[in-house]
C-alpha cells in the first residue's frame, strides 16, 4: 500500500513537472554575468560563489559570475555598462529611484519580459509575486522588472538622537516632533560641553532634498513622487494623491522652514561653515561629540545597537519625518529590482538562475550569509548567530544581492534590538500607505531641461534654507519662488499632473 | 653627358613644384617617423570622432549612437535657456585667463631666478619641495583649506581670536575666493610648470651668456637680453596650448573647494559645476557631450585666431 | 664637425663664480633665496602636515584639526590600506612597470615626431602638426571613446587599455617640438652632408642632446602613469586582479565611504573605519616612491652642463 501511494506520488510529480520542464534545454553549460553594484570583497565571496554555482550547475546548468561596478565613479561606469552593453552581461541590479531604472528602460537597457517567459523559466517567482504588482513593473504594457516586494525594510529618513539626553533635557518620551528636536538641541547646545547639537556635514548634496522633505512630510500631508530627478513634485495628500501639491510655489510653510532653520543655525546647532563641512557625523556620535545624525530608520536599527556598545546607555532613538502628521509611505516595490539585460545572450537561463537566487532556500542563504556552521548558526529563536570576533569584512559574504530580497529566506542578526525595531515598524504598519504612484512612468524627455535648469535653482537655493543661511527667510523663499518660475515649474507640474491622470484616468 | 644633364633639368623643374607624391617619396624617412603619432591620433582621437554625433540625438541604448532619433540642437538648450550662461562664461574665462597668467608668469619667475643660483643643493630642495602640491588630491586640499580658515575652529581663526580680533566668515564672502581658488591653483601648479621652463632655461645656447657676462652685461640685463627672449617661445606656446582650453574648467578643484555652498555661487561657479548640479539626477550622455562639443567648439575658433596672430608676429610661434 | 653627438662644451661651469659679482647679482640671489623659500615652505608644510595626520587617529583630527607633529599616534589607517598585502605589492608592480614601459616608449615616440615636425625642409609638417592639435580641442566623448576601446580595440580588462591612451598628447609632442627647435639646425645640416639618414640623424645626434628635453617629457610621462585612475576605472573590471595604484587607493576610500553611508541600506556591520586619516596615508602611499624619482630627473635641469650651440 505504501509502496503504491508512492509510486503514484511519484507519478504525480512527474506528470507536474515534465509538461514544464521538458520544454526547457539546459545541456549547454552556461556562465550567467550579474551586474552589480560594490567593490569587489576581499573576504570568502569567491568561495562561497563556488558552492552557489555547484548548485546551480546541478539544477539548471549554469553558473553566475560577478561585474562589479565599484563605487570610485559608479554613476558614470553603471549607465555606460548599460549604454554599451553587447551580450556581456545577463543579470542587471536596478532600482527605480537610486538606479534610474525607468529612464534605462525607456532607453532601451532591459529585456522586456514576457508573462510566458516568466511562467516558463522563473515560475516561482511568478507565482510569489502578485499580479498587482507586476502591473507595477510594466512600461508600455510590457514587464521589465521583476520587484523586491516580499521583503520588508524601512529607508523613510529621520533623525537618530540620544534618548538620554533627550530624557536629561525634559524630553520623556523622546523626541517626536520638529519642536522636540529644537528643545534637544537646544538642551545640548545649554548643557553639553564641546558638543555640537548635529555637527552637519553639509557638504554633500544628500540634506537638501531629506530635510526639506522632512519638514514638508511633518507638516502637511504632502506625499513625495520619485523618479523625477529634483525633489519639487510631491501629492497633494493619501486621500488626494493625484493632485500636485503646490508648496514649492505658493503658501507659508516653507517659509517656515527657513525661518525655523535660521533661528536653529543662529542658535548654534550647527557649525558656522557647515556647508563646507566634510566630517563623520556618525562617527562623531559614537565619540560623544554630536547629538543627532539625519539618516534613515535602516541606519538607526544597526546604529542602535553600536551606540549602546560605543557611548553605554545612549538608547538612541529614531524621529521620523512625517510622524506629527503620520505621513509615511512605504517603500515602492522597486526600491530594489531584478532586470535582464536587453542583449542577453542566455535570458532564459538568466532567468532561471534568478528563479532560484530568490527562492531555493540553500541558494539564497548561501549568497546572503555564507556557509552554515561554518559562517553562520541559527540560535533558538531564529536569529542568526556569527562565530566570535566576526569580521564581515574579511570573514563574510557579500553579493550585494539588494533585488529580490524575501523576509522569508531572510535571517534576523541576533545583535540587534528587535524589540525596539519591531516597535517602531509596527507604529509604521498601523498608518503607512503604499506608494500610490507605482503605476505612472514618467516620460520627461519634453521637460528634461526645464528639470535640469530646475535640479540646478533647487540645488543652488535649498542647501541655504536647509542651514539657514539666508538674511531673511521670506525673501529668500521668494526668490528661489521667482527662480523655479522662470526655470519652469509650472511647465513642467503641468505635464507631470497631465500623466499623472493619464496613468489613473482621471 | 646629356644623359646626366637631363634628370639635373628635371629635378630642377620637379623642385619648383614637386608633386604631392614626389614629396612624399622625398620625405620618407620623416613621414615613417612620424607614423607612429599619426596612426596614434587616428586610433584613439579620430576613429571614435564620429561618435560626437550623439550630442544631437536622443540616445537609445538599444539602438546605439547613429540608430538613435536625431534630435538637433535639443542637448545644447539647457544651457542657454538656464540664463546663467553669462555668468558661466565669465566666471570660467577669467579663472582660466588668471590660472595661465599667473600661472606662467610665476613659473617663470621661479625657473629664471632658481638658474641664477649657484647653490646646487638649495636648487635642488626647493626644487623639489616645490613640486608637492601637486601630489596632493583636490580632495585633501579642500580639508586644509576648510582647516586654515573655517569661522569656528580653523587655524586662522583662532590665531585671530587669540590676537583678541575679530575673524571674517571667509565661506561666506564670495569675492574672498577667486583669490583663493587661484592661489591654490598657483600652489598646486607651480611646481609642475616650473619644469617645463628649467628644461628651456637648460637647453639654452650658453655662449651666448657667457659672451653677455665678458662683456660686462648685469643679471637684469642678462635675464632681460638674453633668458627671456630664449624662453619666448615657449611662452608663446604654453600660452596658445592653455588658451583651447578657455571653457574648460577643473571640476574637482571648484567642486571640492566650494562644494554646494551657494553663497560663493556668484563667483566661483564655472560651467562644470553647474552641469553638475543640473544633472545631478538625469543621467544623459547626450547632454554632457552636447556640453563638452560647444566647450571645444569655442575653443577652437579662439585658438584659430590666437594661432593667426601668432604667426603674424613670427611664422616660427605658431603652433601649426 | 664630424658624426656623433654634439660635442660638449664644458667651457664654463659655474659661470658666476668666475665673474666678479655686482650689485645686480647680489639682489637677484638675495630676492631668489628669500622668494623661493617662502614658496617651498607653503608646499612643504601642507604636506608635511597630511603626513603627520595620517599617522593620527581619526578622532585626534577630528578633535584638533591638522597638526605638525601626530596626536595619538596611530598606523590603523596604513594597517587598513595594508590589510591585503598582496592587492597593494600588485599595484605598485603594475603602476611601475606601466610607468617604465609606457615613459620609455612614449618617449621615443615623441621625441621621433617632435623632431620630424621642427625640421623646416619638411613640408607636411604644419599639416600633420595640425592634425595632432585637433585632437586636443575636439574630442569624441565618453561614450564612443568607450566602445572603441571595449568594442573596436577589444582592450577593456587588458593593461593595454591605460598603456596606450597615455603614451602620448599634442601637448607633449608640441613641448618636444619647442625643445628641439632649440637645438642648432646645422646639427642636422653637417648630418645631412656626411649622408646620414634622417632617422640615423635623429638617433645618432639629436637625442644625445635632448636630455632635459626627454627628462622632462618623461617626467611628465611617468606622471600621468603613476597618477592614472580614470582608464583604469573605466576599462579594469574586477577581472582584473592587479589594479594600477591610484584606482586602488581611490577604492579603498570609496569602499570605506561606501560602507559608511551604504547606499542601498543594506545590512552592513561596520567596524569603526577612518575616513579622513585614510585620505592622508592613501597620499602618502601615492607620493612616496615618485617623489623619490624627481632627484634623478633633477640633475638634467641644471644649467651649464649640457650644451646647445655647434660652434665653428
Amino acid at each position: 500500500m505504501k509502496k503504491l501511494v508512492a509510486l503514484m506520488m511519484a507519478m504525480l510529480m512527474v506528470l507536474a513537472c515534465v509538461p514544464a520542464m521538458a520544454e526547457i534545454d539546459t545541456s549547454e553549460h552556461v556562465v550567467i554575468t550579474y551586474l552589480v553594484t560594490g567593490d569587489i570583497p576581499s573576504n570568502r565571496t569567491d568561495e562561497v560563489l563556488a558552492k552557489m554555482n555547484e548548485k546551480l550547475t546541478e539544477k539548471v546548468n549554469a553558473e553566475l559570475a560577478v561585474h562589479w561596478i565599484e563605487w570610485t565613479d559608479w554613476t558614470t561606469k553603471y549607465n555606460l555598462a548599460l549604454a554599451t552593453q553587447s551580450g556581456d552581461i545577463d543579470l542587471i541590479g536596478t532600482a527605480t529611484d537610486w538606479l534610474n531604472a525607468w529612464p534605462n528602460i525607456q532607453k532601451g537597457a532591459f529585456l522586456p519580459l514576457s508573462e510566458e517567459m516568466l511562467q516558463t523559466y522563473a515560475p516561482q517567482t511568478w507565482a510569489n509575486v502578485p499580479a498587482e504588482n507586476w502591473e507595477l513593473c510594466k512600461y508600455n504594457g510590457e514587464i521589465y522588472l521583476i520587484p523586491e516586494d516580499e521583503y520588508s525594510q524601512w529607508t523613510n529618513h529621520g533623525f537618530l538622537y540620544r534618548g538620554d539626553w533627550a530624557k536629561e533635557a525634559g524630553l520623556e518620551n523622546g523626541v517626536h516632533s520638529w519642536e522636540d528636536l529644537g528643545k534637544y538641541f537646544q538642551y545640548i547646545k545649554e548643557n553639553k560641553e564641546g558638543v555640537i547639537p548635529w555637527d552637519a556635514n553639509g557638504n554633500g548634496s544628500s540634506y537638501a532634498p531629506q530635510m526639506a522633505g522632512g519638514w514638508q512630510t511633518s507638516h502637511t500631508p504632502n506625499v513625495y513622487i520619485e523618479g523625477i530627478g529634483v525633489d519639487l513634485f510631491y501629492g497633494e495628500s493619501k486621500d488626494n494623491p493625484y493632485t500636485l501639491s503646490t508648496y514649492y510655489i505658493e503658501g507659508d510653510e516653507l517659509v517656515n522652514f527657513a525661518t525655523e532653520m535660521k533661528k536653529w543655525a543662529d542658535a548654534g546647532y550647527w557649525r558656522t561653515d557647515v556647508l563646507n563641512y566634510t566630517g563623520d557625523v556618525m562617527a562623531e556620535m559614537y565619540e560623544g561629540l554630536t547629538g543627532a545624525h539625519q539618516h534613515h530608520t535602516q541606519t538607526w536599527t544597526g546604529e542602535r545597537t553600536k551606540m549602546a556598545e560605543k557611548q553605554p546607555g545612549s538608547d538612541v532613538g529614531f524621529f521620523w519625518f512625517g510622524e506629527e502628521m503620520s505621513n509615511v509611505v512605504g517603500l515602492n516595490i522597486t526600491h530594489g529590482a531584478m532586470a535582464v539585460a536587453m542583449t542577453s545572450k542566455n535570458p532564459e537561463r538568466a532567468l532561471m538562475v534568478y528563479d532560484l537566487m530568490r527562492n531555493d532556500p540553500e541558494i539564497y542563504r548561501l549568497m546572503q550569509y555564507g556557509i552554515e556552521g561554518d559562517m553562520y548558526t541559527v540560535d533558538e529563536n531564529g536569529y542568526i548567530v556569527r562565530p566570535e570576533g566576526w569580521n564581515d569584512g574579511t570573514m563574510g559574504v557579500s553579493l550585494n544581492y539588494w533585488w529580490g530580497r524575501r523576509d522569508e529566506l531572510e535571517l534576523r542578526s541576533a545583535d540587534r534590538d528587535w524589540e525596539a525595531i519591531d516597535a517602531l515598524y509596527a507604529e509604521y504598519e498601523k498608518v503607512k500607505i503604499n506608494y500610490p504612484y507605482g503605476r505612472v512612468v514618467f516620460d520627461l524627455s519634453n521637460i528634461q531641461m526645464y528639470l535640469d535648469n530646475l535640479s540646478n535653482v533647487y540645488n543652488t537655493y535649498m542647501p541655504r534654507i536647509v542651514f539657514g543661511m539666508v538674511d531673511d527667510p521670506a525673501a529668500f523663499v521668494a526668490e528661489f519662488r521667482d527662480q523655479l518660475k522662470a526655470a519652469g515649474i509650472d511647465l513642467c507640474m503641468q505635464e507631470i499632473q497631465n500623466q499623472i491622470n493619464a496613468a489613473y484616468g482621471l | 653627358m646629356a644623359k646626366a644633364t637631363k634628370p639635373i633639368v628635371n629635378d630642377q623643374l620637379s623642385y619648383k613644384k614637386p608633386s604631392f607624391w614626389q614629396l612624399l617619396v622625398q620625405n620618407k624617412t620623416l613621414i615613417l617617423m612620424c607614423t607612429p603619432a599619426i596612426i596614434f591620433f587616428f586610433v584613439f582621437s579620430y576613429m571614435p570622432m564620429p561618435g560626437a554625433y550623439i550630442a544631437f540625438t536622443n540616445f537609445q541604448y538599444n539602438k546605439g549612437i547613429f540608430g538613435s532619433p536625431f534630435v538637433g540642437l535639443q542637448n545644447f538648450k539647457f544651457l542657454f535657456m538656464s540664463g546663467q550662461l553669462t555668468l558661466l562664461l565669465k566666471n570660467t574665462v577669467l579663472y582660466n585667463i588668471a590660472f595661465i597668467l599667473l600661472g606662467n608668469i610665476l613659473q617663470l619667475m621661479f625657473a629664471i631666478l632658481l638658474n641664477e643660483v649657484a647653490c646646487k643643493w638649495f636648487k635642488k630642495t626647493t626644487q623639489s619641495m616645490m613640486f608637492l602640491p601637486y601630489f596632493i588630491s583636490d580632495v585633501l586640499v579642500s580639508l586644509l583649506v576648510y582647516n586654515l580658515l573655517n569661522y569656528d575652529y580653523g587655524f586662522i581663526s583662532n590665531a585671530v581670536r587669540n590676537l583678541g580680533g575679530q575673524m571674517a566668515k571667509v565661506y561666506q564672502m564670495p569675492n574672498a575666493w577667486p583669490i583663493i581658488i587661484v592661489l591654490v591653483n598657483l600652489w598646486k601648479g607651480t611646481g609642475y610648470g616650473t619644469v617645463v621652463y628649467f628644461a628651456a632655461i637648460t637647453g639654452m645656447d650658453t655662449s651666448m651668456m657667457e659672451a653677455a657676462q665678458i662683456d660686462g652685461a648685469n643679471g637684469f640685463q642678462r635675464i632681460r637680453y638674453i633668458t627671456l627672449p630664449t624662453l619666448k617661445p615657449t611662452v608663446v606656446i604654453l600660452f596658445l596650448f592653455a588658451i583651447g582650453g578657455i571653457l574648460k574648467g577643473n571640476f574637482g578643484l571648484f567642486y571640492n573647494l566650494v562644494g554646494n555652498n551657494s553663497m560663493l555661487f556668484k563667483t566661483t561657479d564655472i560651467i562644470e559645476t553647474y552641469v553638475y548640479r543640473s544633472m545631478m539626477n538625469s543621467f544623459n550622455f547626450a547632454q554632457s557631450s552636447a556640453v563638452g562639443l560647444f566647450q571645444s567648439v569655442v575653443g577652437f575658433f579662439i585658438v584659430i585666431a590666437a594661432n593667426a596672430f601668432a604667426k603674424k608676429l613670427d611664422p616660427d610661434y605658431a603652433l601649426f | 664637425m664630424s658624426k656623433g653627438p654634439a660635442n660638449q662644451a664644458p667651457v664654463i661651469l659655474n659661470h658666476p663664480k668666475k665673474i666678479k659679482l655686482d650689485m645686480s647679482d647680489r639682489i637677484i640671489r638675495g630676492v631668489t633665496y628669500v622668494l623661493v623659500s617662502l614658496f617651498s615652505i607653503c608646499c612643504i608644510i601642507p604636506f608635511w602636515m597630511v603626513i603627520a595626520s595620517s599617522f593620527s587617529t581619526e578622532e585626534a583630527i577630528r578633535r584638533t584639526g591638522f597638526t605638525l607633529w601626530p596626536t595619538d599616534f596611530s598606523l590603523f589607517s596604513y594597517e587598513l590600506l595594508f590589510r591585503s598585502p598582496d592587492q597593494m605589492l600588485g599595484a605598485y608592480a603594475v603602476t611601475v612597470s606601466l610607468a617604465v614601459v609606457g615613459t620609455l616608449l612614449g618617449l621615443f615616440i615623441i621625441s621621433m615626431t617632435g623632431y620630424a615636425l621642427q625640421r623646416k625642409d619638411f613640408p607636411f609638417r604644419n599639416g600633420i602638426m595640425f592634425y595632432i592639435y585637433f585632437t586636443s580641442l575636439f574630442s569624441a566623448g565618453l561614450v564612443p571613446f568607450y566602445l572603441l576601446m571595449k568594442q573596436t580595440l577589444n582592450l577593456a580588462d587588458t593593461y593595454w587599455a591605460i598603456l596606450l591612451p597615455l603614451l602620448m598628447s599634442p601637448w607633449l609632442i608640441v613641448l618636444m617640438k619647442n625643445f628641439v627647435k632649440a637645438i642648432p639646425h646645422e646639427i642636422t645640416e653637417s648630418g645631412k652632408i656626411d649622408g646620414a639618414g634622417d632617422f640615423r640623424i635623429f638617433w645618432a645626434l639629436i637625442l644625445p642632446s635632448l636630455k632635459p628635453a626627454l627628462a622632462t617629457i618623461g617626467l611628465f610621462l611617468a606622471l600621468g602613469y603613476w597618477n592614472e585612475w580614470y582608464y583604469s576605472s573605466l576599462f579594469l573590471s574586477s577581472k582584473v586582479e592587479y589594479r594600477p595604484l591610484q584606482y586602488h587607493l581611490y577604492n579603498v576610500i570609496n569602499k570605506v565611504a561606501s560602507l559608511k553611508n551604504s547606499v542601498a541600506g543594506s545590512n552592513v556591520v561596520l567596524d569603526d573605519l577612518p575616513g579622513e586619516t585614510l585620505k592622508m596615508a592613501t597620499a602618502c602611499v601615492a607620493t612616496g616612491p615618485i617623489i623619490l624619482l624627481y632627484p634623478f630627473v633633477q640633475k638634467y635641469f641644471v644649467a651649464g652642463l649640457t650644451v646647445g650651440s655647434v660652434k665653428g
